[in-house]
């Protein structure tokens, strides 16, 4: 049960960097990335390939890390020069094509075979006890050292330009700022955190395949971005962990509710998630905990 | 393997046929973001709902395929106007992202509800079965010419409805300005109603055409989204001749793209295609000049 626990948590400690990295985009800043998993992809794939041959793993994380970000500049700069919207179509196509190449070019990826025997992270502890507590202590760490930074960038000089972006980009732009510079560092600054938790994925579950990596993912971390509200920086730890339960609770569903495929159970769960976007939008834009402004 | 003219001509026929299909829902989104003014990315899911009532209709009443696309029609009008009237009618005043968010929400849920009532089997059209005519190599399909003629009927009609009608005219005068269009006593409620049941007739026959194309499946739909995104910022967004003329192009250029990438790199083929034209041109081939915000 305790091992259930860590595992459960190690996942949600995942998914908490990704709404952290999406709520600075998207909650301080505005940005719509509706293309968070091709970064999380970005940086499994990067990390795992690196360390199967031969890497370590801590350059392997840096490297995922800066590739997500890189990766970041040219879509942020091609689409932010526009509305809003254009960064939304523009990452969600991204999001397919990134999850096209990894089956397509199976020299690298192992197409749809998927990528097996990828390094567990402190694989010299064993596997599952103590090593995923370490595995979990780590991620903790990452999480407060994301927290810290975010929290510090949103007391900053900076932190507030971003948010001005957010509420009247054309207030800042007469200030003889330049928003789509600052867009662009914080569009690839969130991308550069997907990234990271791509890696600890990887040498986590230590299997990769390109169906891991459907745009729903995506969709999860909004969810736990807007039940969490938007703009809220510990919106993001509570609504990864109410994530989690949801989708470790519809697993369990199933036990008690018997003559339930897991195929049915899948899109039960699509339609939840569908859902609560639609939901929430209505009705609780200011998310699960805020108050309505 | 060499490429010979008529390799090439096949290609153009066969890329032209693709793109006047993915014409109706490139229309169906840029209608909705024209008028109200938000990229609709339920538009794929319409589609597919909508060529599932088709098949339901055959199923039921023996073999007519006028019947079926009637069918589709009602309910690609039907889901389409109820998620208005729930979901998007409340959300006009808001920011588009949240009608964006909300639409993402409505397309998962609209897919959930048909897998888990329909499965997720592959499903075809009933129709006379015809062999290719062939000029001197050069194939043409009866059925493919029989869609591709539809969908040039269905346009023709749509630009009728948009500029011979008087809740056409009233749709282009929202489009080109709520505020003018309200001082003018124009009820937006009304042309609203008809914008989405013309919306959902659209991409009713769009799913139609491709479900009789190829086959009928749960991801028929949200497989067509990126390309019609793509096409509707090529064309220009807000152009109904720019969405035809900008599906046509990335149709050709989707399937001139065959022999030397393979098929499955279609989509990213439309995503490249669009980094191109926001590179090159931004508002896209017939868009107004929008100024970057």
């Amino acid at each position: 049960m305790t091992a259930y626990l860590v595992a459960v948590g190690i996942v949600a400690l995942i998914y908490m960097l990704l709404t952290i990295g999406l709520n600075l985009q998207y909650g301080y800043t505005g940005l719509i990335n509706f293309g968070v998993v091709a970064f999380f992809a970005i940086g499994a794939y990067t990390s795992a390939l690196l360390t199967l041959h031969g890497w370590w793993l801590v350059p392997a994380f840096v490297v995922a890390t800066i590739l997500g970000a890189l990766v970041a500049y040219p879509i942020g700069l091609l689409s932010l020069r526009l509305s809003d919207e254009y960064l939304a179509v523009v990452t969600l196509g991204f999001s397919e094509v990134v999850r096209i190449v990894i089956q397509q070019e199976e020299w690298l990826t192992k197409g749809v075979q998927g990528l097996p025997g990828i390094r567990r992270m402190f694989a010299f502890m064993g596997v599952g006890g103590y090593a995923d507590v370490a595995i979990l202590g780590v991620l903790v760490a990452c999480n407060m050292a994301a927290i810290g930074l975010m929290l510090h960038l949103v007391r900053s000089p900076y932190g507030r330009l971003i948010q001005a972006i957010r509420d009247d980009e054309i207030a800042v732009e007469a200030m003889g700022k330049d928003p789509r510079r600052l867009k662009v560092q914080v569009f690839m600054l969130g991308a550069g955190i997907a990234g990271l938790a791509g890696a600890f994925y990887a040498h986590f579950i230590t299997y990769l395949s390109p169906d891991q990596f459907l745009p729903l993912v995506t969709f999860y971390v909004w969810i736990a971005m807007i039940i969490g509200g938007t703009g809220r920086t510990t919106g993001a730890v509570a609504g990864s962990l109410l994530l989690l339960v949801f989708l470790e609770g519809s697993r369990f569903a199933r036990d008690f509710v018997p003559g339930v495929s897991e195929v049915q159970m899948a899109s039960v769960r699509l339609a939840l998630v569908g859902l609560a976007l639609i939901l929430f939008t209505l009705y609780r834009p200011q998310g699960m905990m805020g108050s309505r402004k | 393997m060499t490429i010979t003219l008529v390799d090439v001509v096949n290609l153009l026929i066969n890329g032209s046929i693709d793109g006047l299909l993915i014409a109706l829902p490139t229309l169906a989104l840029t209608l909705v973001m024209g008028i109200a003014r938000f990229p609709n990315a339920a538009t794929g899911d319409y589609m597919t709902v909508s060529a599932y009532a088709g098949i339901g209709v055959q199923a039921l009443g023996g073999a007519s395929i006028l019947l079926a696309g009637l069918g589709a029609i009602a309910a690609g009008a039907a889901i389409s106007v109820v998620f208005y009237l729930w979901v998007f009618r409340a959300l006009r005043g808001r920011a588009p992202v949240a009608s964006l968010v909300a639409s993402i929400g409505v397309a998962f849920f609209g897919r959930s509800m048909l897998t888990l009532f329909a499965g997720h089997d592959q499903h075809t059209f009933s129709i006379p079965l015809v062999r290719a005519w062939n000029f001197g190599g050069i194939r043409v399909l009866p059925t493919d010419l029989y869609v591709a003629g539809v969908a040039l009927l269905v346009m023709l009609l749509l630009f009728a409805l948009l500029h011979l009608t008087p809740i056409g005219r009233q749709m282009r005068a929202i489009a080109d300005n709520p505020d003018l269009a309200r001082a003018c006593g124009i009820r937006s409620g009304r042309v609203l109603l008809a914008l989405w049941a013309t919306v959902g007739a659209l991409c009713a026959l769009g799913g139609m055409m491709f479900g009789i194309k190829a086959v009928v499946s749960p991801e028929l739909g949200w497989e067509l989204l990126i390309p019609a995104f793509a096409a509707m910022i090529v064309g220009g967004i807000g152009s109904p001749i720019g969405a035809v003329a900008g599906a046509v192009l990335l149709g050709i250029a989707s399937e001139l793209s065959v022999p030397l990438v393979g098929p499955s790199y279609k989509i990213a083929v439309a995503f490249v295609l669009l980094l191109l034209v926001l590179l090159l041109r931004p508002r896209g081939l017939f868009g107004k000049a929008i100024a970057a915000r």
